[in-house]
């Protein structure tokens, strides 16, 4: 492999440093810095409140920040430091352009509720990417079929259950081709039994080498997916690790506590 | 008890109605125009812009419609400017109902929840992609029933233009009166014809409202 | 523009007696439509279901038909019947009538709107129809109802300037005659938008004082 290459391969995807939010007076970020290396599946954890969600949605800009910097494959998102150290918003045009290449995945799904599956999936490559129909429909047909859902194609979205909605929605961000694929907590309102139809998706992604970034209350899903888990709590970065360590032998007093309480809870 | 003098009538009263029809729907189509630019400016616009529709709303609503139409049959003239009355009348009334239908607009956008912005935005669509193809289709179905409300108290505001003069059902129905001097026959045939139509612009408005119910 | 403010202050006691009429008129409409409305709100949520469709029926008429239309029938028709009623009792009719129609279903919104759990619940508790209706239900409604109300009440300010085309020498009547007589339609016009908007934004300002004095009690 050439030196190009390797550092090409080498370079984290995405670097999140000194990342703050307030929400008036209140800090809800507090100078989080996180390293995602390509490939790489990375899942956050931590008790409501701690900030993961809004961590994870400032890395598309769907949540300002107020400091710090986020740097998507070498490109800044949302703000630059300029020359003079002020920060300045990157024009809309960028933004949308580097959403384009992120695919996100909500709670609550969110599809379109007027368009069919397929055109769901099939609207943002043919109006953002500019992909004419008749490959976009290809493409979309084809995920359809990996995730099972081959012949939903023409139905709306209210006619699916819970699980099928989100696996939709999956397929709905991958059509975009994203170089990152963001997760925010996607079988919180899911039936339990339509959870694991997610999940095997969700794995399977993570092994044809999609990198990842889960917010997650799934801990046995973190540990069998995950390369990196992220714990935080008020709006730090407690601790992070693999999760062999971290499970196994947490460092700091509040990730014992966090997990201990998970544990009371499912071990009943 | 024949109604002779209505029936004997009925058919200029109807002639009437055409002019109402008329006036209603330049008017309806004025009002949509100004309504959905309002509207838009009012949800997404500048500061100072939103303040100004602010204004215009408030107008609109503290004013009766009359004074406006007397405002424009009186006061134009002097200033110096002759309209044509029936397109005076379509444009007050196109600018009076115009604020109730940005309110109607604005209120559907805003109904939409954030979560529907949250996915267009995620894929990489910009703010008049996102309107265009998921935030409009999706406000045009809860707007349907309001507007056609709207619409239906447009039309019985035209009958206010026959204060000033200008010809329609309202007017042609106290011209029959002082032709017949039959008022209670009369203008409850000008009733009725108002009820057909109004009638149907209001079961209309039931029926989209109901069908709203099973899309979400 | 320049405004001929002497030309206001002089005529000031003739726009105060139109002003006069018109509060008149448009308090006791109010006060009317609010009683005929209790009325037809009970009509329309009786039991009996001949008294809900008769109800019903009476609402869908007063609201697709103008209510100009209505002041015409009424002035015109009783005039020439031989009955003879003032412009003003016309038109205080005709508001009325109309009004009631509207804020029966205003009334019955608010009330359908409370949860079913609460009758439910005070049912349990032992309640009779009645004390349900007015220690529950009552009350929450009436915070509901008010902001359709104080709309209503501008309608109703708004629709009073109708009576002056039945002889009514309300506030719009007034202006009407002014600038028929004098040529200052520009003042006319201002003083009167002026005076509407007064009397529409204090009922806008009391609403939403009573809103907030509620909305203490939750």
């Amino acid at each position: 492999m050439s030196i190009e290459a390797l550092r090409e391969a080498a370079a984290p995807l995405i670097e999140i440093r000194g990342l703050t939010k307030r929400f008036g007076t209140n800090e809800v970020l507090r100078r989080v810095s996180l390293t995602v290396p390509k490939g790489q599946t990375v899942a956050v954890i931590g008790p409501s409140g701690s900030g993961k969600t809004t961590m994870l949605r400032c890395i598309n800009l769907l949540e300002e920040f107020e400091d710090g910097e986020i740097i998507f494959d070498g490109q800044p998102i949302g703000y630059r430091l300029a020359s003079d150290g002020r920060r300045r918003r990157l024009p809309e045009r960028d933004i949308a352009a580097s959403r384009s290449n992120i695919g996100i995945v909500f709670q609550s799904f969110n599809l379109f509720p007027h368009m069919t599956v397929l055109r769901n999936i099939t609207a943002a490559p043919v109006r953002v990417k500019g992909i004419d129909r008749a490959t976009a429909e290809r493409t979309a047909r084809d995920l359809l079929a990996r995730i099972g859902l081959a012949d939903k194609a023409d139905e709306y979205p209210i006619r699916l259950s819970g699980g099928q909605q989100q696996r939709v929605a999956i397929a709905r961000a991958l059509a975009m081709q994203p170089k990152l694929m963001l997760f925010d907590e996607v079988t919180s309102a899911l039936d339990p039994e339509l959870v694991g139809e997610v999940l095997a998706v969700i794995k399977q992604l993570a092994e044809d080498g999609m990198t990842m970034v889960l917010v997650t209350h799934e801990m046995q899903f973190a540990r069998d997916v995950a390369d990196t888990i992220v714990f935080m709590a008020e709006g730090q970065i407690v601790e992070q690790g693999p999760p062999k360590t971290v499970f196994a032998n947490p460092q700091s007093e509040r990730l014992r506590l966090f997990l201990r309480r998970y544990h009371e809870a499912y071990l009943l | 008890m024949i109604p002779q003098a209505l029936l004997r009538n009925f058919l200029y009263l109807l002639r009437g109605a055409e002019y109402t029809l008329l006036l209603s729907s330049g008017s309806i189509v004025l009002s949509t125009a100004i309504g959905a630019a309002v509207g838009l400016l009012h949800a997404f616009g500048p500061a100072p812009l939103r303040i100004l529709v602010e204004l215009y709303v408030f107008l609109v609503r503290g004013i009766p419609l009359l004074i406006l139409l007397f405002a424009m049959y009186y006061m134009l003239p002097y200033v110096g400017i002759d309209l044509n009355p029936t397109a005076g009348g379509i444009v007050v009334i196109g600018l009076y109902y115009g604020a109730f239908m940005s309110q109607v607009f604005r209120a559907a956008i805003l109904s939409l929840p954030k979560s529907q912005w949250d996915a267009a935005r995620g894929l990489g669509m910009r703010l008049p992609l996102a309107l265009q193809i998921v935030i409009f289709p999706q406000a045009f179905r809860v707007a349907a029933p309001p507007f056609v409300n709207t619409c239906m108290q447009l039309v019985k505001s035209t009958s206010l233009v026959s204060i000033v003069g200008l010809w329609e059902l309202t007017m042609a129905g106290r011209e029959a009166v002082e032709r017949t001097l039959a008022p209670f026959q009369i203008f409850a045939g000008v009733a009725l014809i108002y009820f057909c139509i109004c009638f149907s612009l209001a079961s209309y408005g039931r029926h989209l409202e109901k069908r709203m119910q099973y899309v979400h | 523009m320049p405004l001929d403010l002497n030309f206001i202050l002089r005529n000031l006691p003739l726009f105060g007696k139109g002003l006069v009429v018109t509060v008149e008129l448009s308090l006791l409409a109010i006060l009317f439509a609010m009683v005929w409305g209790l009325v037809v709100a009970f009509g329309r949520m009786a039991r009996a279901r001949w008294l809900r469709t008769l109800a019903g029926a009476y609402i869908e008429l007063v609201r697709d038909t103008p209510v100009l239309v209505q002041m015409y029938f009424i002035y015109f028709g009783f005039s020439m019947a031989g009955f003879g009623m003032s412009g003003f009792v016309s038109g205080l009719l005709a508001l009325s009538l109309q009004n009631g129609g509207y804020i029966a279903e205003i009334y019955r919104a608010g009330i359908e709107s409370i949860s079913v759990k609460q009758v439910e619940g005070g049912k349990a508790l032992g309640m009779s129809r009645w004390d349900v209706l007015s220690i529950v239900v009552l009350p929450q409604a009436l915070v509901r109802v008010i902001p359709p109300l104080a709309n209503q009440f501008i309608v109703i300010i708004k629709d009073t300037s109708l009576a002056s085309a039945i002889a009514v020498a309300d506030l719009t009547q007034i202006g009407k005659l002014l600038t028929e007589r004098t040529a200052a339609a520009y003042e006319v016009f201002l003083t009167i938008a002026v005076l509407y908007l007064m009397m529409t934004g204090i009922v806008s300002g009391l609403s939403r004082l009573a809103e907030r004095q509620f909305a203490i009690y939750h």
